[in-house]
This record gives C-alpha cells, structure tokens and sequence, in this order.
C-alpha cells in the first residue's frame, strides 16, 4: 500500500506541472509575469534563512550599488530602505520601459534580536546577502543534565 | 525489501519530467539611436555563465538560470530559482558579430550595433 505513495507524489507533480504551464501562458505572450523586483506594494522581495545562532537574509536588488542601499537595524526590527535611478542613456529614444525605479522600503521584524554589531551585508549579482546573528540572549542554549 | 529503493526505481521509470524550473520574463528596458539598439533587462542573482544571448534569423532570445545559494531553514521566500526567458523580434540589420553583452549587479546591457547600410545618412547637397 504504501509503496503506492510515490504514484500519489507524481499525481500532485503532474498538478504543479499544469498550474506553471497556465501561470507561463503570460510569459508566452511576452509580457512581464511575476518578475519585478519589486513587489504590487513596493516591497522587495526578500527571504529569510534561520540556523541556529544566525538569521540569513537575501533581497533581490538589481542594478543599484552599495551607496543607493540603506540597511537599519535596532534589537529585532530591519529595516531596508533605497532608491534606484535609472541611467537613461543620452541620445537614444525610448522603446520600452518596464524596469521600475524609485525610492523603495521595506520593514521586517524579526523572531529574534539580532546583534547589530555583527551584521554582515554582501552586494553580489544585484542580490543583498545579509548575515544577521543572534543576540546572545536569543541564541539556542545546550542544557546538560546534572 | 527496502521500499525506498522501490520508491526510486518508480522513479527513473516516469516518462514525463514533472519538475521544471520556474519561467519568468525579465522586466526590460529597450533604447534606439542611430548607432544602436540597447537593451536592458533585470535578472537580479544570475552569473555571468548562466545567460546565454542568441540571435537568429531576426529573433533574439534571452536566457539566464538563477541558482540561489540557500543557508539553513526556510522561514519565508519570496524569490527562488527561476530561469529568465524572453524573446524578441529584432530588425535584420543587426550587426550580429559586433552585438555586446555585459552582466553588471544583476543587470544585463545588450548592445546591438546596426549594420553600416542601414544607418541613416546625411545626405549633402550639392550646389550646381
């Protein structure tokens, strides 16, 4: 019977599979589906790694450099805050803009407070690699038993 | 009998591949001067070794697979590995072996010179 389940798992592939032929139909007719970096409401879009003593976090930020970026951090409130101009080029006419440009911000709290003073933040391929480790206090603790 | 193994063998016996990477189209930017046609699309987290430009027979396609290194466990996503696809229509008179492509922070420049021929001229005119 449940030698069976993998015949279940293919079911709901094949499922996926039919939603992301339908959710394509946009891209084939050429127009922009789900990929602005930012989101219907002005939002980056972010994620969010935990480990153990440390929270990881990525932003998708194309074409802005470290200056147009603003990262604040205060016990377990983030926030990220920056603009991104477009560098119109002189002397050519405009065919099509879809890339967005503006002044963005986005505020996250955090399930944990985070030690500001160790925080790394890494600019790499218009990706925002950000290392944010736990406050001593809320880092996971091993208890040995007396 | 181990059943995992069972479960794996299934498996490689599926005819149809159910797990296909998520397509998007990138958001671009296309500017023209005389000289050139200039494309700009977004594909924040691609590296340079996983865009390919192809031009063909007046149609331009733009690929770039982005593989996102993940660190421990996920609490929200709101991107992951997509592959970026678009395609165009571009004129024939695209200088094909002089077209460049830069990748810069996520940010892909596509230069497209035009042919000599089909740049405007200024024609002068001559007093009898």
């Amino acid at each position: 019977m449940f030698t069976r389940f993998s015949d279940i798992d293919r079911l709901f592939g094949t499922m996926d599979l039919l939603r992301q032929r339908l959710d394509n139909m946009s891209t084939d007719y050429n127009r922009p589906y789900r990929s602005s970096w930012l989101m219907e409401d002005g939002f980056l879009r972010a994620n969010l790694y935990q480990s153990g003593d440390a929270f990881e976090m990525r932003l998708e930020v194309p074409g802005m450099d470290k200056d147009a970026l603003d990262i604040k951090i205060q016990g377990n409130y983030l926030e990220i805050s920056g603009k991104r101009e477009q560098d119109v080029p002189d002397g050519y006419k405009v065919h099509k803009t879809e890339r967005l440009n503006g002044t963005f911000s986005r505020s996250f709290t955090l399930p944990d407070d985070v030690d500001s003073a160790r925080v790394e933040a890494k600019l790499k391929d218009g990706v925002l690699y950000l290392t944010l480790p736990k406050s001593e206090a809320a880092k996971p603790r091993q208890i040995t038993i007396s | 009998m181990d059943k995992n193994t069972e479960i794996a063998k299934r498996e490689d016996r599926n005819l149809e591949k159910t797990r296909e990477l998520y397509e998007v189209a990138p958001a671009v930017d296309i500017y023209e001067n005389d000289d050139e046609i200039l494309l700009y699309a977004d594909m924040p987290g691609v590296v340079k070794e996983e865009v390919s430009v192809n031009i063909d027979n007046g149609r331009l396609s733009l690929s770039g697979v982005r593989k996102l290194e993940t660190g421990g466990a996920a609490s929200w996503e709101e991107f992951g590995n997509v592959e970026f696809v678009r395609n165009f229509s571009v004129p024939q008179t695209i200088d094909v072996e002089k077209v460049k492509a830069e990748l810069k922070s996520g940010v892909l420049a596509l230069h497209m010179p035009k042919s000599e021929a089909a740049k405007p001229r200024q024609i002068e005119i001559k007093t009898a």
